[in-house]
């Protein structure tokens, strides 16, 4: 059976008591073909069932509810199934499994994991503001994962008196500090009018980035490595550039 | 603002002191702009495989100094510029917000006299702290000779400060450094250690170089044995307490009798960055590296060797060998170990199951058991045989300037 839900946590956890015993149960959040004879489910978020399965996981394992929002977070085509592998696991076991490594599902979920504070850790270098006129900062960015929430408490600390927002172009939406709070928002397109010194200083950025570099060491592979070319979009520096 | 060209002749001129991570300190943000990220952060990656994480450059490259592999050497015809504390500090602020950077490397070369350059430094990076209220990372070179209590000020503002050794021994130091001498440059890293202790004893409000102190070696420029810099680099980090000892493959800039004309390997400077991993978090002593006056191979990196040398020790079975013992296998770094002692409480690892946790077994499959099974060679000749095959073609795709993600916890963890 295919079990279709919405990708959130409410809904993953009512298809996870659904199909807990089903052999072949298949979770998606995504769009996919049926087979024939190939029977389908569309699992709506039950409150009371999500509840329930929550409560019982949290017992088991207090980092559970974390793991399931960063696996729901994950740009994986298979995050459905890697988490329905591991939470069912960790049901079934009845005890932490998070550092049972030989186990597949245990080991897939963590690479799922890993991916995603990888590239949060990765954009909490690799995003770039742009100045506004208003003096406001915005930064646009197209992350693998949904994580552009869990980057406010980062980039709140250290710019507390810059109002900021980090717009998911990919995914609409964005993460806004107005000076006093954060949240997130939905937005589609955004018109930002730059500063006047703001071309100035991606210049001035652009000429230290030439000028820091040592022509005769040049080691393109491990710079892609390091700083994927998915990710230079939106850095002044790697503008036309690949 | 700066001018494009002022900053260009003033990175030029930095960039080829390769210390440049901003890991080490937890600053908070004091109600300005910035905090320390205690485990670093690197903010771009140049062509050249390096990381930019701080803002690196010279407050002035005019210099009375004349150490002969230096490109701001007096005697070198260069455009000379100095900048002024206004123009860093509001190109640190500028970038910063953009995070562009994760703070400041401030060096600079000797204008006047040590003490004036040093008073410089210090003049930037207080007005930076206190009149522009940045909290971010904040590396600054430490002049040789320069007066004491200026040293002394500089460090109540930066998170981390380095005087270069420059050179493994003094007879190298006289003879292409004659300005500095050994002994300018360890009286102040030891009095600096020594303020900190105390700083920190007496629980003083405010900072003193949370993020330690490092230093840098030039390596290939004078005949030093790698086994006589892995000496002095352990010395470094039990006695003078440094929390980094970098080495920076000379890179001839000048040309001049007593330097060599072509650029050290690349590989030694990889091999002698392994090394000094082995030292810091791998539990081994420079002794067991390398002998005394001599080289670490080229072809196989220094754990490698050690373990061929004492076959004796192994194999050892996963299953049952303690961290230490497993840190000490080849091809199994600190992560690897960590997984594999995890997964081992709950389960008997078969090679099966180290291969799908990503423990790589090219090297390490001669040095292990695994649930009693054995896949590697016995042989010495044969190991070796095996292994420089394999390492001349991967260095041949990757010579690494492994010189940037540094810090602790990315060692620990292998993230990056």
């Amino acid at each position: 059976m295919i079990y279709f839900y919405d990708g959130s946590k409410a809904a993953f956890l009512t298809a996870l008591l659904l199909a807990f015993r089903d052999e072949n149960a298949v979770l998606t959040s995504g769009s996919r073909q049926l087979s024939i004879g190939q029977e389908a489910r569309f699992v709506q978020a039950d409150a009371s069932r999500a509840r329930r399965a929550e409560e019982r996981l949290l017992a088991i394992d207090k980092g559970s509810m974390h793991d399931l929002d960063t696996l729901l977070r994950s740009g994986d085509d298979d995050r459905d199934m890697v988490a329905f592998h591991y939470f069912r696991l960790l049901a079934s076991r009845g005890k932490p499994v998070r550092r049972m490594l030989a186990e597949d599902a245990v080991r897939a979920a963590d690479e799922c994991m890993r991916r995603v504070g990888l590239e949060i850790h990765r954009l909490h270098g690799f995003v770039r503001f742009m100045e506004s006129a208003s003096g406001a900062l915005y930064a646009p960015v197209s992350p693998d994962n949904d994580v552009c929430d869990l980057l406010l408490p980062h980039f709140r600390a250290r710019l507390a008196g810059y109002p900021f927002v980090i717009h998911d172009v990919k995914r609409g939406k964005a993460a806004v500090y107005d000076g006093e709070h954060t949240f997130l928002a939905p937005l589609r397109e955004a018109e930002v009018l730059l500063s006047a010194d703001e071309a100035a200083w991606q210049t001035l950025w652009r000429s230290y980035y030439e000028a820091v570099n040592i022509p005769s060491r040049e080691r393109l592979k491990q710079m892609r490595g390091y700083m994927p070319v998915r990710y230079w979009k939106f850095m002044p520096e790697k503008h036309g550039t690949f | 603002m700066i001018s494009e060209e002022k900053l260009r002749i003033l990175t030029e001129s930095a960039k080829y002191d390769v210390s440049c991570s901003s890991s080490g300190s937890k600053r908070k943000n004091g109600g300005g702009i910035g905090n320390g990220y205690a485990a670093g952060c690197c903010h771009s990656f140049t062509p050249d495989g390096r990381c930019i994480s701080l803002l690196k450059i010279l407050l002035s490259n005019d210099c009375i100094f004349n150490c002969k592999y230096c490109m701001s050497r007096a005697d070198a015809d260069v455009p000379r510029m100095t900048a002024t504390p206004d123009e860093i500090c509001e190109l640190v602020i500028d970038f910063y917000k953009r995070n562009y950077i994760e703070g400041l490397f401030l060096s600079s070369a000797v204008v006047k006299s040590p003490d004036h350059a040093m008073e410089q430094l210090l003049l930037t990076v207080k007005k930076l702290r206190t009149e522009y209220n940045f909290y971010g990372y904040i590396h600054v070179k430490g002049i040789p000779h320069a007066d004491e209590g200026l040293v002394r000020e500089t460090a109540l503002y930066a998170d981390r400060m380095s005087f270069n050794i420059e050179l493994p021994t003094e007879k190298s130091l006289k003879l292409l450094a004659p300005q500095k001498s050994r002994e300018s440059l360890l009286i102040p890293m030891r009095r600096l250690q020594q303020q900190q202790r105390v700083f920190k004893e007496e629980k003083r409000k405010g900072h003193f170089l949370p993020a330690g102190q490092t230093t840098q070696m030039i390596v290939g420029a004078s005949p030093e044995p790698d086994g006589l810099i892995l000496r002095l680099t352990q010395s470094l980090y039990k006695n003078a307490g440094l929390k980094r000892v970098y080495y920076s493959s000379y890179v001839p800039l000048v040309h001049n009798p007593l330097l060599p004309d072509i650029p050290a390997g690349e590989r030694r400077e990889h091999r002698l960055y392994q090394a000094d991993w082995l030292l810091r978090f791998y539990g081994f002593s420079a002794e067991e590296i390398v002998e005394d006056g001599g080289n670490l191979s080229l072809d196989l990196d220094p754990k490698c060797g050690w373990a061929l040398r004492n076959l004796q020790f192994f194999p050892v079975e996963v299953n049952r060998a303690p961290l230490e013992v497993l840190l000490r296998v080849p091809g199994i770094g600190a992560r690897s170990a960590y997984k594999i002692t995890e997964a081992r409480k709950y389960a008997k690892l078969t090679f099966a199951d180290l291969q799908k946790m990503r423990v790589v077994l090219k090297r390490a499959r001669h040095f292990i058991t695994a649930d009693g099974k054995f896949y590697g060679e016995r042989h010495e000749t044969a190991i070796r045989g095996l292994l420089t095959a394999g390492e001349a073609r991967e260095n041949a795709r990757q010579l690494s300037l492994f010189s940037d993600l540094e810090t602790a916890r990315s060692a620990l963890t292998g993230e990056l």
